[in-house]
């Protein structure tokens, strides 16, 4: 949380600008950290470990079965619990007859919401229960009925009527509205335009859930599949009623969080509840339907915009009204003109509220939204004064990171085969290509407290109660503490995902890698200058002439292979820690999106056939690791832009597509080629994040190359053939 | 208006694939042909045996997976993904439950050397029948090709849908040795990833593929 800080840093600190995420979301702030001497990573090209193609250190383990995930623990005793949820977007819980339920042999507890609580979405669970088996459990829920008054509801966003029952959030403006019009009078070309994205869905694989083992006693084991290991301890010991130091968060492994996963949730505080009651471990794993309806999402938007450039491709005046969608509870969007710069600008954001559970964190919370806008509103300006849209946007671009990157995107997608007229060319499959630029903050900070103990035996483990989300944590730890001491990846033991070891962040807002790559790094150096304490008076030499070469250390010209000088060390071996160095991380990614596509003109029915996406972020800690992330990036901006979108029947108020046969994600079938691109031209030798900004321009990009092949301007995602088909018949 | 509803829910899954597979196992699977199938195999224990007509309860089977006679309670209603991850001790937890409807492959298990949907397939529909998991395939110190490919290539992230990927593959590779990389597309089309691995995915399958080739 940002806090208030003092006029001046006191002495011994000093200040920095960084983000922090709080939910996921990032916000900048200034902070006062240790004033120690900063450190490097040196050259980034002169690594021997880190910038390379690192396979992940948990390979073999996932591609075995190895890997243990929440939902793969089970405990002696464990009972699985399942929610009874409300099929109404709107009502009032009047009664609740269990007793059919309670007879059932092997159902242990439930418990129910009090009577004459609202529900304020389809899914919101009104009874917890457990029992010996799943099978059982949901018997039970089949056997409990619930009398609801239904109320009034609302899932349809609509800006032309006021807010609904909970109340929008007022506007916000930035910028000067009224020099903002007054240009707006006076440019060449102006666009009108309304842009809308529907609420999507994290789809982790692994569904958000815990197993609370609690078997009475002052002392809990909580399992989470979870974002943040220490985000987890707090909760879980209020609902259990313990001391928070005399609970265990595990997080082993983790089946995706997106944004999803902060602190217990529904499941985690039943969870608790439940084995608070029984005394005995719950499992409590939300259904893929629980899932979609009642673990929160990515908020909609609708965007209108106004904007104006001059023929010489000047970007002059934008006027942005958005509304974020974020169900019954609260979001931002990314705030235009993004990525570019406006003469003049005004924006205003406001929130209109529905009958949908909460939308919470979801990977560059509400920025592919403004992206996807923002690029859709560039194009369509680029194209009516008639200039490139590649060159309108390097021309309006804030940042010269972002006219490399589309010069090296252009490069790899072949811009120069695109045609430069719309829906151009005969013959009914035509191709298009489109592209847009998106940027992140990321960023370190001082929370992680990474251990290192070094054996007599030679071995070495690093360890942190981080988590690895499937971004490769685990995977640079070991790299860094290799690398500084002269060993190979298999020689370095890492230990992460439980709370009881050293503090971390949670992963949100891409602040993982620059948060604790530090931290391991310093670590790292610690041991490398005790062990050379301890091995200088062994080799004869002073401590700083101690070098640490690949598996050796040589002091005085006298090698002693690892092992031998380890057997120096006391029995205890050694242990030190590192915390986060402000120097070895940094701020700001930059990424450029590149799509091409082909549209069937009789059908509408898009082909994605290449992507390219172009991504900086100082030091890679492990490209191929990084390459997968930017892959990951754009293919969720290819599901935005075309599959994905959350479908509600507007008179019952339920969501129509609560599973993976109607959420359409894309699959194997739609892949394109895809062309992931680190940009080495950032020679910044620092740690940045890159989660988020590889998912945000691809979505504009897809939506600017369909309408480059097919001249048809879809404004609201997703792009879907029907969309298409009616936009031809509009162009007619 | 308010209205008034009395809400008793439905089978969460709806009419899923899963949802209908499950009422059909919970009602009627039990026939005495599928009975008949397993009471006549030797691979059934005693007790089990002794069950000449219709069951609706738990019962007592042993299946063959990763070459092991395992034994096993089920009811009818029990799917292969439900009795080797929730019911077999200690359990085999490879396999993961995603969709519950057919739907993402995280499930896939080998059934005979062919890849199916472990949350589709009824358990007691499988005795006799030799079943493989991605624990069946190699272990962490002795990768099988195409596990090896799968860490060479990166092609897992958060790693959920890594074991069904991982198995669909080997059915896959199983049938058509020698893919292009639109057969692996094809190959893989049931299976899928929310990280954005497809690509690594499809690299891995066509090394292991080459692998085998070149080492038989």
């Amino acid at each position: 949380m940002p806090t208030t800080l003092p006029a001046t840093p006191p002495p011994g600190k000093k200040r920095i600008k960084t983000q922090q995420v709080v939910n996921g979301v990032p916000v900048d702030v200034e902070i006062d950290v240790d004033d120690v001497p900063d450190l490097s990573w040196g050259d980034n090209k002169k690594h021997r470990l880190l910038n390379t193609y690192l396979p992940r250190a948990d390979g073999p383990a996932k591609t075995t079965g190895t890997a243990i995930y929440t939902a793969d623990v089970r405990l002696p005793g464990m009972l699985i619990g399942r929610f009874v949820c409300s099929p109404h977007a709107h009502a009032t819980v009047r009664s609740i007859d269990t007793a059919t339920a309670e007879k059932m042999p092997g159902v242990k507890a439930i418990i129910p919401v009090a009577l004459g609580r609202q529900v304020h979405f389809e899914g919101e669970p009104v009874v917890a229960l457990a029992a010996i088996t799943q099978e059982i459990a949901e018997d039970a829920v089949k056997a409990i009925i619930v009398d609801y008054e239904v109320l009034t509801h609302n899932v349809i966003a609509d800006p032309s009527k006021p807010a609904p029952q909970r109340g929008g959030r007022q506007a916000r403006g930035r910028g000067d509205e009224t020099a903002t019009n007054a240009a707006l009078e006076k440019c060449d070309a102006v666009v009108e335009a309304e842009y809308r994205t529907k609420i999507v869905h994290h789809c982790c694989l692994e569904t958000h859930g815990m197993v609370a083992d609690y078997r009475g006693g002052a002392t809990a084991d909580v399992y989470s599949s979870t974002q943040g290991t220490h985000s987890i301890p707090g909760d879980a010991a209020r609902t259990l009623g313990l001391n928070e130091t005399d609970v265990t968060a595990i997080v082993q492994n983790m089946g995706g969080g997106f944004g999803s996963k902060f602190g217990i949730g529904i499941a985690g505080q039943w969870a608790c509840r439940l084995s608070k009651q029984l005394k005995a471990p719950v499992k409590m794993m939300l259904t893929r339907r629980d899932e979609f309806l009642a673990a929160g999402n990515g908020p909609g938007s609708i965007q209108q915009f106004k904007a104006g450039a001059n023929k010489d491709g000047t970007l002059v005046a934008v006027h942005a009204v958005q509304y974020a969608l974020p169900g019954i509870g609260g979001s931002g969007l990314g705030s235009q003109p993004y990525q570019y710069k406006a003469k003049t600008f005004y924006n205003t954001l406001n929130t209109l509220n529905t009958n949908e559970d909460s939308s919470v964190a979801m990977r560059a919370p509400g920025f592919p939204q403004a992206s996807f806008a923002m690029e859709s509103l560039m194009d369509e300006l680029a194209y009516k004064i008639g200039m490139d849209p590649l060159e309108f946007r390097k021309k309006n671009a804030t940042n010269d990171a972002h006219r490399r990157q589309l010069d090296r995107g252009a490069k790899a997608i072949g811009w120069e085969r695109r045609n430069p007229t719309p829906g151009g060319g005969t013959g009914v499959l035509r191709r298009g290509m489109g592209c847009g630029i998106g940027a992140w903050g990321g960023g370190g900070h001082a929370q992680c407290v990474v251990t290192l103990a070094i054996g007599r035996d030679g071995s070495v483990t690093v360890s942190c109660g981080s988590q690895d989300l499937g971004t490769g944590t685990r995977t640079y730890m070991k790299a860094i503490v290799a690398e500084e001491l002269g060993l190979e990846m298999r020689d370095v033991l890492e230990k992460i995902g439980n709370s009881k070891l050293g503090d971390a962040n949670a992963s949100g807002g891409s602040t993982t890698a620059a948060s604790l790559a530090p931290a391991v790094k310093v670590a790292a150096v610690n041991a490398r200058k005790e062990m050379a304490k301890r091995i200088a008076a062994l080799l004869g030499c002073k401590p700083e002439q101690v070098v640490f070469d690949i598996g050796k250390v040589i002091g005085d010209g006298k090698p002693l292979d690892w092992k031998q000088a380890c057997a120096a060390l006391p029995a205890a071996g050694l242990s030190v820690t590192g915390e986060w160095n402000a120097g070895l991380s940094g701020n700001g990614a930059h990424g450029a999106s590149f799509a091409e596509v082909e549209v069937d003109m009789e059908t509408g029915y898009i082909r994605p056939i290449k992507m390219v996406h172009v991504q900086d972020g100082g030091l890679p800690l492990n490209r191929l690791a990084m390459e997968s992330q930017i892959n990951g990036g754009m293919i969720q901006s290819l599901g935005m832009a075309l599959y994905e979108g959350r479908v509600m029947d507007a008179k019952l108020g339920i969501m129509l597509n609560p599973g993976f046969g109607d959420y359409k994600l894309a699959g194997c079938l739609e892949i394109p080629e895809l062309v992931p691109i680190i940009d080495d031209d950032d020679t910044r030798n620092v740690v940045i994040g890159i989660a988020e900004p590889a998912n945000i321009p691809g979505v504009g990009a897809v939506a600017n190359a369909v309408y480059n092949a097919c001249g048809v301007r879809v404004r609201e995602l997703p792009i879907t053939p029907d969309k298409i088909l009616n936009g031809m018949i509009r162009n007619v | 208006m308010p209205s008034t509803s009395k809400h008793q829910p439905k089978p969460q899954s709806g009419v899923s694939r899963r949802g209908f597979l499950k009422g059909v196992g919970a009602a009627a699977v039990v026939t005495d042909g599928i009975l008949a199938r397993a009471t006549h195999a030797a691979d059934m224990p005693p007790d089990a045996a002794a069950l000449g007509k219709p069951i609706s309860g738990p019962v007592e089977v042993a299946l063959t997976i990763n070459g092991q006679k395992r034994t096993v309670t089920i009811e009818p209603r029990t799917t292969l993904l439900s009795a080797i991850r929730d019911r077999l001790d200690p359990p085999l937890t490879g396999p993961k439950l995603v969709c519950d409807a057919g739907t993402c492959g995280a499930c896939t298990v080998l059934l005979e050397g062919k890849a199916v949907y472990g949350c589709s397939v009824l358990a007691i529909d499988v005795i006799g029948k030799q079943i493989t998991t991605v624990e069946g395939l190699g272990t962490p110190d002795h990768l099988s090709p195409v596990q090896a490919a799968f860490v060479q290539k990166d092609a897992m992230m958060c790693g959920f849908c890594t074991s069904g990927f991982v198995t669909a593959v080997t059915g896959f590779l199983n049938e058509n040795p020698t893919p292009t990389l639109e057969e692996v597309r094809e190959g893989c089309k049931g299976n899928f990833c929310r990280c954005g691995t497809f690509p690594h995915v499809f690299q891995a399958a066509l090394t292991a593929a080459a692998h085998v080739k070149d080492n038989g």
